[in-house]
């Protein structure tokens, strides 16, 4: 990342203050989104999404596995993120570690909900195949080609659209003669099963600027941020996650104001997603 | 593979691939993520950039190479991985022919074959822009129009097409070639100049080549003993002496210590200088100077960056735009700068502004919390902002679409947005861009028909 001159900081400052972002945006509005489908073949489901210069990939893999003793009639969801070397050369090696379990955790906590698994927005019990014995295991993994800004956000709709895209495979079961057998389990080729999506949260980071908040921050103008807040939300306008970053404090008045103007600009973020989503589909089905 | 990067090396611009090379026995599936390209000029690693999949046409090769294309135009969304080397065009000024003719490739050469067909998806894929069926025709229709109507599309050469020469003649082989089997070969895509009995092939797209006299744009990375050292787009820093400075009394005089240590009262780090290239250091590095007044520090406004051959020198790169009072500078290096017109870089601005600098240290103590600096007196007003990021925004699309940068071309983009009442952040959408194509293929066909 570049450093900025006073000069340059201080354009930046007085831009968002403004209300005319350095490419002519307003405070709230989005960079064009353009999403692509099924571009991992081997996966489950995957999607690629760019907004503006950010572009992240993310693949889901569905995997047989044991549920856990805890709770036997629920799958499992892991969501991993890996920041890839091309999105910055500081990331190569160990360097993209930080910002890579930053980003898995707030995934995390935005899209699977509580320790019991209430409120997630996938639901784990619909990966269950034999309770206590067989489940899906789904993995969930975000990679960052290249980094502008605003990786939680485009991290958070190409999820949502990958789940759209994956398939999982539809099992029939062959229970064994003992009911302490491991059942057999047969996965068919042909049908698939799909995820509905309209209840998949996004997320919507507001980061905060001198006196103002913006939406889909430039990496130029994260780096004068003074603190951001990603608010995962639902269809119907319910915070399903939230996540502070930044080092400077935030009065309570200012976070409640915050979180409203992310369920407004969240709503229309929701809308363009689920269009696109459904362009996509219809593409799809087209080709085949 | 890829050994650590030097974080002097800047990342390389995504060139067109020169050359694509792959050990005889390669055997690396292209579908595994990340995907990496690596750029090597002179034989050395020095950076790493992804790239989208390109259908070859491979005409004859190892069998391991022709199953990895034919997967690779297959899965055409994928991320594809591809070996890329340009043995030149930066390296040393004085091209060393004798180091190219004797230079043995330790792997085999494969002949990539792009054609115009290939080039096109590529360059739709690389925009990150949307366009619906109609745009996505009429943007293709233009941009082929336009391919027809450069004059230079019968004289290109393609990596590993041989030069034809008269072998009878003692010919010295230049930057771009390469000895096979006692053939001329092209290493890069580009233009064969034949000067004498030197035979080279000039790349079309490369990086920044330096010239005595360009005015340059850059970013203060270091401040080292006597001089600053900045970053300018070009594979090495350029150094900018304490001497090659004008004082901020104005005085002609001998710099002193007390000078050297108040060097950053002139430029801070992370500073955006605009400076002349006055010569070369020996070891290729550049040398600047700003002694003029319209030199110097470049503030209230932004910086963009650009590639490189988008930029051709003209007799003025620093252009005042007085019907929106901005200033714009096309440095040769492919950085823009675009800000608020500043009357002259003289004492009465310098003060002001180290008097702001002053009082954001004094209120904030050691931790410099951005928030907390005084808003200086003269914010830009609203007007000047919005022309500010339309001629930013106009200078974004022309160089995703590959076009010169020119002053004039820059205005007329900016004036067709004004009267097709384009908001300024839909000057980055899918319409305007294809409505940017039709006006530039127009223009061409207009000026065609004068002469």
């Amino acid at each position: 990342m570049v450093g900025l001159s006073l000069g340059e900081k201080q354009f930046i400052h007085g831009g968002i203050a403004q209300d005319l972002r350095t490419d002519g945006r307003k405070r709230l509005h989005y960079r064009p989104i353009s999403i692509e489908t099924g571009v991992i073949p081997q996966a489950n489901g995957s999607a690629r999404v760019r907004l503006g210069a950010t572009d992240v990939i993310v693949s889901i893999k569905a995997e047989l596995g044991k549920p856990s003793s805890l709770q036997p009639d629920k799958g499992k969801v892991s969501i991993f993120v890996d920041c890839s070397p091309t999105a910055a050369p500081m990331f190569e090696g160990r360097g993209g570690e930080e910002l890579s379990s930053e980003l898995s955790v707030a995934l995390q906590r935005c899209l699977l909900g509580g320790k019991s698994g209430a409120g997630a927005g996938i639901d784990p019990s619909s990966l269950v195949i034999v309770e206590g014995k067989v489940c899906w295991d789904l993995y969930i993994d975000g990679l960052v080609v290249s980094s502008d800004g605003n990786l939680l956000d485009a991290l958070g709709a190409a999820i949502k659209v990958a789940l759209s895209n994956t398939g999982i495979p539809k099992v029939t079961v062959i229970l064994g003669p003992s009911p302490n057998d491991q059942p057999d389990v047969d996965l068919s080729d042909e049908e698939f099963l799909q995820f509905d999506t309209t209840g998949v949260p996004v997320i919507v980071t507001l980061t905060k600027v001198g006196r103002h908040y913006i939406a889909d921050a430039t990496l130029e103008e994260e780096s004068q941020m003074s603190s951001a807040m990603s608010v995962s939300l639902n269809r119907h306008g319910h915070i399903c996650g939230l996540t502070k970053r930044g080092a400077a404090g935030l009065d309570p008045s200012v976070v409640l104001d915050m979180i409203s103007v992310a369920q407004h600009v969240g709503e229309q973020l929701m809308s363009m997603l689920d269009s696109e989503i459904a362009a996509a589909e219809a593409a799809a089905t087209q080709e085949q | 593979m890829i050994s650590r990067l030097s974080s002097r090396r800047r990342l390389a611009e995504p060139a067109q691939p020169s050359l694509l090379l792959l050990p005889s026995d390669s055997t690396s599936p292209p579908d595994f993520l990340p995907c990496l390209a690596v750029l090597l000029p002179s034989l050395s690693i020095s950076s790493v950039l992804p790239a989208p999949a390109q259908p070859f046409l491979l005409p004859s090769l190892s069998p391991s190479f022709l199953a990895l294309s034919l997967r690779s135009s297959l899965l055409t969304a994928q991320p594809f991985l591809f070996l890329s080397l340009s043995p030149s065009a930066h390296s040393s000024r004085a091209p060393s022919y004798s180091r190219h003719s004797s230079q043995q490739l330790p792997y085999s050469v494969v002949a990539p074959h792009i054609n115009k067909e290939a080039a096109m998806t590529t360059m739709l894929r690389e925009l990150r822009l949307s366009l619906n069926q109609t745009q996505r025709v009429r943007l293709q229709s233009a941009l082929q129009s336009l391919q027809e109507m450069s004059s230079l599309a019968s004289t290109i050469t393609v990596v590993a097409d041989t030069i034809p020469v008269n072998h009878e003649d003692s010919i010295l082989k230049g930057h771009g070639t390469s000895d096979l089997n006692g053939e001329v070969v092209a290493t890069l895509c580009g233009v064969v100049e034949r000067i004498n009995k030197l035979v080279y092939v000039r790349a079309q797209r490369a990086r920044y080549k330096p010239e005595v006299g360009d005015i340059i744009v850059g970013r203060v990375i270091e401040i080292a003993p006597k001089r600053w050292r900045l970053e300018i787009n070009f594979s090495q820093d350029a150094v900018l002496m304490l001497s090659s400075m004008n004082l901020p009394d104005g005085i002609q005089r001998r710099r002193t210590a007390v000078d050297e240590l108040n060097m950053r009262s002139i430029f801070e780090e992370n500073d955006v200088i605009c400076a002349e290239v006055r010569g070369f250091q020996h070891d290729g590095s550049l040398h600047l100077q700003a002694r003029s007044q319209k030199y110097g520090k470049l503030e209230r406004g932004m910086l963009l960056t650009v590639p490189a051959y988008l930029v051709k020198r003209r007799k003025q790169h620093l252009h005042h735009l007085q019907q929106y009072g901005i200033d714009l500078i096309l440095g040769c290096n492919g950085f823009i700068w675009v800000g608020e017109h500043v009357n002259s870089h003289g004492e009465n601005d310098s003060a002001a502004n180290r008097e702001n600098r002053e009082d954001a240290v004094n209120k904030t103590g050691e931790l410099q919390v951005i928030q907390e600096v005084q808003e200086p007196e003269r914010t830009t007003p609203l007007e000047v902002r919005q022309h500010i990021c339309r001629v930013a925004n106009s200078v974004r699309l022309l160089s995703a679409l590959g076009f010169n940068l020119t002053v004039e071309f820059i205005i007329d983009t900016v004036e067709a947005s004004i009267s097709s009442n384009t908001d300024i952040k839909d000057m980055l959408a899918a319409e305007f861009y294809v409505q940017t194509a039709e006006r530039e293929v127009q223009r061409r066909v207009s000026l065609s028909r004068k002469h």
